[in-house]
């Protein structure tokens, strides 16, 4: 290995790198590596207690009612990763090949898809439960008023439609970012690439399916795997709109609430458990990063240099 | 069998009209060559017959069928893109199949058809790679091979060499006319090139500012150009154009001297058209136009030679490499009997003498 001098251009590249080399591993690696430590040992609320090994692990896998707990928090995670693959990358992709083709009024349109993604959560979360009140919300009142009483609900009210509806909000606010990646994803097939479909067929489906499709692989990879990671980290609008408890009956629950409920604790919940809560955090942070790279190299496989 | 009837076709984008009425008939097994300046609207037209942009104006006819609102791919047209456009996420093959099956060809047909395409194009090797593992010409091959599969009436070419280099230029130019003989198809080709239109072309179609300027044979444009601009645009180096004032048989530049041409159109103003092989430079002969060399081309079995004549414009002439000028000589002009061209001094258009 060459001698690194210590010339200018060494001070400055030094200069320049340990402060955020600094910055990553105080406030990233260390509590990574912390958490992992925790889950090994014992609490009493931030009192460190004794080392137990994988005790807490088994704890909040196999001892109820964490059991039960987890794996219903982990069902409703993967219910929303499925819906929002649907609702948000699937409607993305269309609204993307609707602005892409410049249907009529494109340019107002790009805007208003994009604009729910600059609004905050808070903002989103308190406006959707004002939307979904059963008596004066805005779904409710336009059903009545379109003489469907019956399909009234109260929403957030009820375990059957409860958590949907925190989806169809998420949707909502989210959908405009996988629009945008794919639009610029279509925006790079070169035009006589497109030129060339057309000379050979008229079919819209056979060009989305054969060729748009295949050729905004790369953005694909980037929404599924960002949306995969933002489904099992889910936890604003469900705590806002659900509450910290996931209600009504845990319809709601996903493993952020359930994490943060055990770690922290709550009203309802009783007391917290520090070690509990970082054994769910270990195990949700492996589960994210084990399956996100699956589908990374995965998706990688099937992009295709343009 | 494909016969094409341009009728009065214009297109415009927007506010501006880009093409002021095409007429034009091609016939079958016509190898029809567009060549023009860039934005002169000769891609622009392709793209029409294509069905790629809508016709704004006039009618466009194949083989006795209206084709304005025609889907691209219902036209029995093939068209290869000057950037090949070949789907970079299948390979040679898949490029080829996709069109013929969307053809609803059945399986042993499109096989077939990839075969004699594959054969044709020597792309036989090359059926399982994808485009990016393709040099330019490979690609330009499999292009052509894609448009070849769907047997078309009628094959559109844009500027389909421009992205090779000179060498390949040139063998893939001979390959096309070579196909254009055994597939006997009607090809339509655009380029600026004038030296691609002339070796390939049985007509051109010589096109400026959204017009048709003159169609013809390239022996009828290189020797009868219709007015000043077919006759500067095709032939390199460029024929001259200089005005010239008439005084019986004789023409002459203003303050520069005169010569005798042969016979002369009646009319006292005139442009005077002279190739590069029409005139012959001599130092100090009793007449003709004076001329200031400013600089000679050596090319090994011939040269040009650049002068300035006396109202400054610029004129080529070809001499022997064993007869060189020096910048600055001065020398004498004079053009061979016959040789010249004539054109109106007010509208560019050709005269007889």
């Amino acid at each position: 290995m060459p001698k690194l001098r210590m010339t200018g251009r060494g001070l400055w590249i030094t200069f320049l790198i340990v402060p955020p080399l600094a910055f990553v591993a105080l406030f990233i690696v260390y509590p990574i590596i912390s958490a992992f430590a925790y889950a090994f040992f014992d609490w009493q609320g931030l009192k460190r207690l004794d080392f137990v090994g994988l005790e807490n692990f088994h704890t909040v896998l196999f001892v109820e009612p964490y059991r039960s707990w987890t794996l219903n928090a982990f069902k409703n995670n993967i219910i929303v990763f499925f819906a929002l693959m649907v609702l948000q990358n699937g409607l993305g992709f269309i609204l993307a090949y609707a602005l892409w083709r410049e249907l009529p009024g494109a340019r107002f349109h790009r805007i208003a898809v994009f604009l729910p993604v600059v609004l905050s959560t808070i903002i989103v979360a308190y406006l959707f439960k004002l939307f979904y009140h059963p008596l004066f919300g805005v779904v409710n009142i336009s059903l009545r008023g379109l003489g469907l009483d019956g399909l009234a609900q109260p929403w957030l009210g009820q375990s059957g439609t409860a958590l949907w509806s925190i989806i169809a909000a998420q949707a909502w606010h989210m959908v405009g970012f996988p629009t945008l990646v794919f639009l610029a994803g279509m925006q790079r097939i070169p035009g006589e690439i497109l030129d060339a479909v057309r000379m050979e067929t008229e079919s819209e489906w056979v060009k989305i399916t054969q060729i748009v499709w295949p050729l905004v692989a790369p953005s694909a990879t980037i929404v599924f795997t960002l949306l995969f990671v933002g489904a099992f980290n889910w936890f604003e609008l469900p705590y806002i709109m659900g509450g910290l408890d996931g209600s009504p009956f845990g319809s709601t629950d996903v493993l952020g609430l359930y994490f943060y409920r055990t770690a922290f604790g709550n009203v309802s919940a009783g007391q917290q458990d520090f070690g509990l809560g970082s054994a769910l955090a270990v195990l949700i942070f492996l589960f994210i990063a084990a399956i996100a790279t699956v589908i990374t190299v995965r998706l990688r496989a099937r992009e295709i240099q343009i | 069998m494909a016969q094409l009837s341009l009728r009065g076709i214009k297109k415009r984008f927007r506010e501006t009209e880009v093409l002021h009425g095409i007429d034009l008939e091609i016939g079958d097994r016509e190898f029809v060559v567009f060549v023009g300046p860039s934005g002169c609207g000769k891609s622009t037209l392709l793209r029409l017959i294509a069905g790629l942009d809508p016709i704004t104006d006039g009618e466009f006819v194949l083989n006795g069928s209206r084709m304005n609102d025609v889907a691209p791919s219902r036209r029995g047209i093939a068209m290869v893109f000057q950037s090949y456009a070949l789907y970079p996420h299948m390979d040679v093959y898949e490029n080829m199949a996709f069109g013929a099956r969307l053809m609803g060809l059945d399986k042993a047909e499109v096989e077939q058809r990839i075969a004699d395409a594959a054969r044709m194009l020597r792309l036989g090797e090359l059926l399982k790679r994808r485009p990016r593992e393709l040099s330019g010409g490979q690609r330009q091959r499999v292009a052509i091979g894609r448009a070849l599969v769907r047997k078309p009436d009628v094959f559109l070419l844009d500027e389909p060499l421009s992205n090779l280099d000179a060498a390949l230029r040139s063998e893939v130019r001979l390959e096309i006319a070579r196909l254009h003989r055994e597939i006997g198809g009607t090809m339509i080709y655009v380029t600026h090139d004038q030296v691609e239109a002339m070796t390939l072309a049985d007509k051109i179609v010589v096109m400026n500012n959204g017009r048709i300027e003159q169609v013809g044979s390239p022996r009828e444009l290189y020797e009868t150009p219709a007015n000043t601009f077919v006759a500067s645009f095709i032939g390199s180096p460029r024929m001259t154009l200089v005005d010239v004032t008439r005084d019986g048989d004789r023409l002459g530049v203003a303050n520069g001297g005169a010569v005798a041409v042969g016979a002369v159109p009646d009319a006292k103003a005139l442009k005077l058209g002279l190739r590069p092989d029409a005139v012959h430079l001599t130092r100090g002969a009793a007449e003709g136009f004076a001329a200031q060399v400013v600089y000679t081309e050596y090319l090994g079995d011939n040269a040009y030679v650049y002068a300035r004549l006396a109202d400054g414009t610029l004129l080529s002439a070809r001499t022997t490499p064993n007869d060189l000028f020096a910048p600055d000589e001065t020398v004498t002009v004079t053009v061979a009997p016959g040789a010249a061209h004539f054109f109106s001094a007010e509208d560019g258009r050709r005269l007889s003498p």
